[in-house]
């Protein structure tokens, strides 16, 4: 037997002709039926959805998440400690952190106005551009290496994280936000 | 909702776990989706539901994104994801998932692409033949072998 025919079982490939003769022949081999059976089997896996939401409780043990809880108004007073520490203690070698432009999309032909609210707007309200008529609504901003949250407010009223973001976590205020790393690693 | 809006509804997972098959990475994946559907509706319009144009989009918009990224530094010579998945996307792969993942990084690119595509479900050998420019009895073969191949892989990786 042709042992493609098993990718072509797995594939739906196979008219119902070939697929009865198919199982004919691996009911009389055992390491043929054996073959295919760890080919289906890894095929499921591959098959079946790869993500799963990061519940809360894990957020909560990661020692990232900590900051969650300076923002916003402890987040900037963090800063500008750190800025003053760094100013007295590196005042002729201030170091730019490369940022990299960064493009959210978002897709509501229904609402009149999309603005954008994260950590990296100081969770302020930033309106986004809607794009021609396509129901599509942008903005870009140039973004150091990290992990930010954010979510999209809609007619000024309806807060949802981005839908094509997988990974989310709620705030303190009962709202979703989505989770973004940008770069390599979160900083 | 609109029509395109349900379109997008619908296929948004399934391309999503093509590109996370792909690149191994789902916030990659994510970001590479997105700019598909963006593209899709820019270039093709609201009607257009031609499932394989959708696919090759998206397999478009992942070589163009590993292209910038070996421009920029960001990737090895291979254009494919980097065979450890780091320890903030472990946080949303399925833990039963990222051996798999590991194994496809494994893979040559081709056999990597074409066993991403059969694992969608949602083209026959001859569109993927057509998407990728190779005869369809070379899709037959060449899945079997990258089949047979990922197996081989995640046993070594069971040692």
């Amino acid at each position: 037997m042709n042992h493609q025919n098993i990718s072509l079982f797995i594939d739906d490939e196979l008219t119902l002709d070939e697929k009865i003769e198919f199982v004919e022949e691996i009911h009389g081999s055992i390491p043929l039926k054996d073959e295919a059976v760890e080919l289906l089997r890894q095929e499921k896996i591959l098959r079946s959805d790869p993500v799963k939401r990061i519940s809360e409780k894990v957020l909560k043990v990661t020692p990232l998440r900590v900051l969650r809880f300076l923002r916003p108004i402890g987040l900037a007073a963090t800063v500008a400690a750190a800025a003053v520490l760094i100013f007295f203690f590196f005042p002729f070698a201030p170091q730019k952190t490369p940022e990299t432009p960064y493009r959210f999309v978002f897709y509501r032909p229904d609402v009149s106005r999309v603005e954008i609210t994260g950590s990296f707007t100081g969770w302020n309200a930033v309106p986004m551009r809607r794009v021609g008529d396509s129901g599509y609504w942008e903005h870009t901003f140039n973004l150091p290496q990290g992990e930010y949250r954010f979510a999209y407010l809609l007619n000024s009223d309806e807060r949802l994280p981005d839908p094509t973001i997988q990974t989310r976590e709620g705030d303190d205020f009962g709202s979703e936000n989505s989770v973004l790393s940008i770069g390599g690693r979160a900083t | 909702m609109s029509d395109y809006g349900l379109f997008y509804r619908n296929w948004k997972s399934k391309i999503f776990n093509y590109l996370v098959r792909m690149t191994g990475d789902g916030i990659l994946a994510g970001d590479i989706m997105q700019e598909t559907f963006t593209r899709h509706l820019g270039h093709y319009g609201e009607a257009n539901r031609d499932i394989p144009l959708l696919y090759r989009i998206a397999r478009n918009c992942f070589m163009d994104e590993m292209r910038r990224r070996k421009k920029q530094g960001e990737v090895t010579e291979t254009a494919g994801p980097e065979p450890s998945i780091d320890q903030d996307h472990r946080l949303m792969i399925r833990s039963e998932y990222r051996c798999v993942l590991s194994a496809m990084a494994a893979l040559e690119e081709n056999e990597r692409e074409l066993l991403s595509l059969a694992a969608g479900g949602d083209l026959s050998y001859s569109e993927m033949a057509a998407l990728l420019c190779i005869s369809e009895a070379n899709v037959k073969v060449k899945v079997h072998r990258a089949r047979l191949k990922l197996r081989k892989l995640l046993k070594e990786g069971d040692r």
